[in-house]
């Protein structure tokens, strides 16, 4: 420990605190962390209060600016446990109930789930299938945004269960001046919402051909989850949205 | 207001002194003093007139109420004086429990005395609530109408709002000095019991001088008599000595509630007559007041007691235990251990290659349950609370455990353990928490860094179990599918869990060792899988550090205690505590539970012990002696005793089935972190931070115990001072303080801590 001469006032004075708390033992930065505390303690106490004066419109902050201040900092930072009536009451209420009967050849007793850390808490990304002409066909969506970008893509490419494409681009949705992509998603750990299928394969998209638009029909096969940037963005497929950036 | 109590016999001469101290001679204590506070406003309403007026009482006073708040201090003198308020209030103020009824108080007064008013309005005054759970404890009566009373008022306030003027700050010196002089002429054999009145009072007078703003004359008095007081209060003085301004005592849990509190205090009847009529010749009855306020006096017949007596059962922060707290029923009995068929070829493999011994005899049953059929009447029923059932694994443990203990040491005086001491290097002091399994082959450590490590004993290497991935393509019919899901690649002597976001306070193993708990300083306790070393479930309750928490000795169901006062006692299934357990002053230090895992025992920082019960959280014992916060207990493994070691350097050894206290063992000069008692409960061996392990002989101390009528009803023992005998043996280690020990189950004693170079 510093010699009492050669140590500043502050650090003086909180040594004498500590002394007078009947601490004898302590390891010399404990002075330095209280010092760090009261000093930042004191100037967010002080702080507050300017802001409290200012809106009440006083051209000096007094005492009770301090005081306000000092009551709010104590309702957040330093809380202290509740009353003890609060607690013999909660208890009473608590302690009413019977202990709950033990089920039985349960296997491991845990809460529900949900107040469980046992989820996951994390996504995997999705495994792309590279193929040969992928670079080709990312050009090939460029030039079909110039005609089409702005459009937005119909729903019907917007659920997650693409074995409906067909059908539903047998319905009567006009098409033209539409660009869509089919995509199938590829097997994913998260996928059990969907029921696609888990093989990336192509997949015989049944279009009917009357209502195909002149040039705007991209038939994307073999690709999995592969979407124009231009089109991710508009799509909102409900849980493969990050899938798609990363194939471009 | 019913400050005293008294046995049943004094009931016919009590009934004239009616108005000074109210006893009603019912059995249930509490009710009696709460139905003390209820009853006395009947009492002083009765002179006056019966019941209608009190309800005139109640609106006047409304009345006065309201005008102080607007400050209409001239209306308020003039209506008091009419209505005779001020002076009917001190007319009554012996007998009501309105203390806050002076007439030169503040609007605290009014509004504490509304508050009781209302009180005694909302019971009806001839029925006596006898119902436990409105009884609660008499400390609360106060509190909860006040809250209701006077919402704009900050709750400290309305709390300290009873501690209102007794009279002119500069004569609270006199009144002390008064007393104390009294106390120093009265006889010798009076002196000590009357002596112990100084420390309750001399606190309740400082904090009033506190509140009510009377700065200096506050320091003034303290300065005067703290030094008088004993010395085993030294560390509350302190706390006290830096509280000065009423701001102080906002958010101060501890004190707040010693307040509103009832410090009890155990007395002969004969120094307390004494005491009584001192006290109500002289004219000013402060003294009287704060007595009958703050403090219960329990007087006994019989003889005055010593002052050793009375050092050894004072010094928590509540006095001492009523007697009446101690006389529930307490199944200390252990339950009976299930019957297990030991299958004959299993056995025989065993023994054979452990030891080559000859094939043992035929299905050998367990012979730790069967010794009797009838059921032990201290034993707790089966079935009074629910426990899970015993799985086939739960069983091969038993068999394994049946057969380390055939081969236990018997351990006594002549054959002491041997100690195998773990040293954790490199901890710079952040190891907080440390636990073994019973059968000694893992060891858990909680550390200041917020980790918990676990590391394997045994030669064995710690597995977890496969990935979901690997798991798929296993045999899952082949025989030793269980060492074929555990991980050879990641196994290692130590694994270290993360989770926790501050120092781990407390760890324990479950008996099946299947989980491991870790309890926090960031308020949660997090249930860990030794089979994948991950966390399963967080338990937020407590939303202030953990102190510790126990695993019950059947699993399921486990206790932690923490900064806010209470314990919780959780189930691994439900995410929300089953069990409150609050009574406590202040943190509960440490949480144990009993072998028949039906009682919970709780240590604290107000240097009391309770123990409660499980199947309905009574606080079934309350435990004074300890003159320091409780760090650690140890049931005896026959269940019938416990024993508590605190900051004061004393094991104190407890009979539970009376409630007494049997022992104290000295000799420690540090607080002592650990206590364990032998498998066969023999030795109890103590650890500290003075770096020593000592062993006490406890046979010897149980086996002492007289327990006859007198000391059973009053509880005061004598206790022998035998701690040099007791002592077996006392082990140094260089500079590493003992965090934990534990007895293997062949009784070779572990413990367990951390290098300490400084």
């Amino acid at each position: 420990m510093a010699s009492p001469k050669t140590v500043p006032k502050d650090a003086q004075v909180m040594m004498q605190i500590l002394k007078d708390m009947g601490i004898t033992e302590y390891e010399p930065r404990v002075i330095n962390q209280m010092l760090e505390f009261t000093y930042r303690y004191v100037t967010t106490i002080i702080e507050d209060a300017k802001i409290y004066s200012t809106h009440a419109k006083k051209s000096n902050v007094d005492a009770d600016d301090i005081r306000l201040a000092i009551q709010c900092r104590v309702d957040q930072s330093f809380t202290s446990p509740p009353p003890r009536d609060f607690l013999l009451d909660i208890a009473r209420q608590k302690n009413q109930t019977p202990l709950p009967l033990i089920k039985p050849y349960t296997g491991p007793r845990l809460p529900p789930d949900r107040y469980c850390l046992t989820a996951p808490n994390y996504r995997l990304k999705s495994l792309q299938k590279k193929v040969s002409s992928s670079a080709g066909r990312i050009t090939v969506p460029r030039l079909s945004v110039g005609a089409v970008s702005s459009r937005p893509s119909t729903p019907t490419l917007g659920t997650p269960s693409v074995q409906t494409v067909g059908t539903k681009v047998g319905t009567p949705v006009s098409l033209t001046g539409q660009r869509f992509t089919v995509q199938i998603p590829s097997s994913q750990a998260t996928s059990v919402k969907s029921a696609t299928p888990t093989t990336p394969t192509v997949q015989n998209v049944l279009i009917n051909p009357s209502l195909i638009g002149s040039k705007n029909i991209l038939i994307t096969t073999n690709m999995v989850s592969q979407n124009s940037s231009s089109d991710s963005t508009s799509l909102k497929r409900k849980h493969e949205d990050e899938d798609d950036y990363d194939a471009l | 207001m019913a400050a005293v109590q008294d046995g049943p016999m004094e009931l016919d001469a009590e009934k004239e002194a009616k108005p000074e101290i109210l006893s009603d001679g019912t059995s249930n204590l509490s009710g009696n003093t709460a139905s003390g506070t209820l009853s006395s406003s009947p009492l002083t309403a009765a002179p006056a007139g019966g019941a209608p007026k009190m309800e005139d009482q109640q609106t006047l006073i409304a009345v006065l109420q309201f005008l102080k708040r607007n400050k209409l201090s001239e209306s308020v003198e003039i209506l008091r004086r009419e209505a005779g308020l001020g002076e009917h209030q001190e007319g009554s103020q012996a007998t009501d429990g309105s203390g806050g009824g002076k007439g030169d108080g503040d609007g605290g007064d009014a509004n504490s005395l509304l508050s009781r008013v209302s009180i005694t309005s909302a019971a009806a005054p001839q029925s006596m609530p006898v119902k436990s759970d409105c009884i609660i404890n008499i400390f609360r009566c106060d509190l909860p109408f006040m809250f209701m009373l006077s919402e704009d008022q900050p709750d400290v306030s309305v709390v300290l709002s009873a501690y209102s003027q007794q009279g002119d700050p500069p004569l609270y010196q006199v009144y002390y000095s008064g007393l104390k002089n009294f106390i120093e002429s009265v006889l010798d054999c009076h002196r000590a019991e009357l002596s112990q009145l100084f420390y309750p009072l001399f606190v309740h007078m400082y904090l009033e001088l506190v509140y009510n703003n009377h700065e200096t004359e506050a320091k003034a008095f303290f300065d005067k008599f703290s030094g008088d007081q004993e010395c085993y209060y030294q560390d509350d003085l302190h706390i006290l000595c830096g509280l000065t301004k009423k701001e102080h005592l906002k958010g101060n849990e501890v004190l707040l509630d010693f307040r509103t509190s009832r410090f009890v205090l155990h007395i002969s009847r004969d120094s307390y007559q004494l005491l009584k009529r001192h006290l109500q010749e002289r004219h000013n009855n402060q003294i009287w007041n704060i007595i009958q306020e703050h403090l219960y006096i329990d007087i006994f017949d019989g003889m005055p007691r010593s002052k050793s007596q009375i050092d050894s059962m004072s010094g928590s922060l509540a006095g001492e235990a009523k007697r009446e707290v101690n006389k529930a029923k307490v199944f200390y009995g252990l339950l009976k251990e299930p019957e297990i068929e030991v299958p004959l070829d299993d056995e025989d493999d065993e023994a054979e290659n452990e030891e080559g011994k000859p094939k043992k005899k035929k299905t050998k049953k367990d012979s730790l349950g069967s010794k009797s059929k009838k059921q032990d009447p201290n034993a707790p029923q089966q079935n009074r609370i629910p426990l899970p059932e015993l799985k086939d694994s739960d069983k091969l443990d038993k068999i394994m455990y049946m057969k380390e203990s055939t081969k236990r040491i018997r351990l006594g005086p002549e054959n002491l353990p041997s100690i195998c001491f773990y040293t954790f290097l490199n901890a710079f002091q952040g190891l907080t928490a440390v636990d073994f399994t019973d059968d000694s082959s893992l060891l858990a450590g909680g550390f200041a860094d917020s980790t918990v490590r676990v590391w394997s004993v045994t030669p064995k290497k710690l597995r977890k179990v496969k990935s979901a991935g690997e798991l798929n393509v296993i045999e899952k019919e082949s025989d030793d599918v269980l060492e074929r899901i555990m991980d050879e690649k990641t196994a290692s002597e130590s694994k270290i869990l993360h989770g926790h976001s501050g120092p781990v306070y407390g760890v324990s193993f479950s008996p099946d060792r299947n989980y491991l708990l870790s309890s926090s300083e960031d308020g949660t306790v997090r249930l860990w899988s030794l089979q994948t070393f991950t966390c399963l479930v967080g338990y937020k309750g407590h939303n202030y550090p953990v102190w510790d928490t126990h695993f019950s000795p059947f699993g399921y169901y486990f206790v932690s205690g923490g900064h806010d006062r209470v314990a919780r006692l959780w189930a691994t299934d439900h995410y929300q505590p089953l069990r409150i357990f609050a009574g406590h002053l202040a943190d509960v230090t440490c949480t144990r539970f009993h072998p028949n895992s039906n009682y919970v025992a709780t240590g604290s920082t107000d240097r009391t012990v309770r123990l409660w019960d499980v199947l309905n959280a009574n606080c079934v014992r309350i435990l004074t002696g300890h003159k320091g916060p409780i760090h650690s207990l140890a049931f005896s493994p026959n269940g019938k005793f416990l024993a508590s070691g605190s900051t004061d350097g004393r094991v104190l050894l407890w009979d539970i089935g009376h409630g007494l206290m049997i022992g104290e063992l000295k000799g420690h000069t540090d607080t002592i972190y650990a206590l364990k008692f032998s498998r066969d409960g023999e030795i109890l061996a103590s650890g500290s931070m003075d770096n020593t392990v000592r062993l006490w002989d406890s046979m010897k101390a149980f086996d002492e115990v007289e327990t006859d009528d007198f000391t059973a009803t009053t509880g005061h023992i004598h206790l022998p001072d035998n701690s040099q005998e007791l002592l077996l043996g006392m082990y140094h280690s260089k500079s590493t303080p003992v965090t934990h020990l534990h007895f293997t189950r062949r009784n070779l004693l572990l413990a367990a801590g951390a290098y300490n170079s400084q």
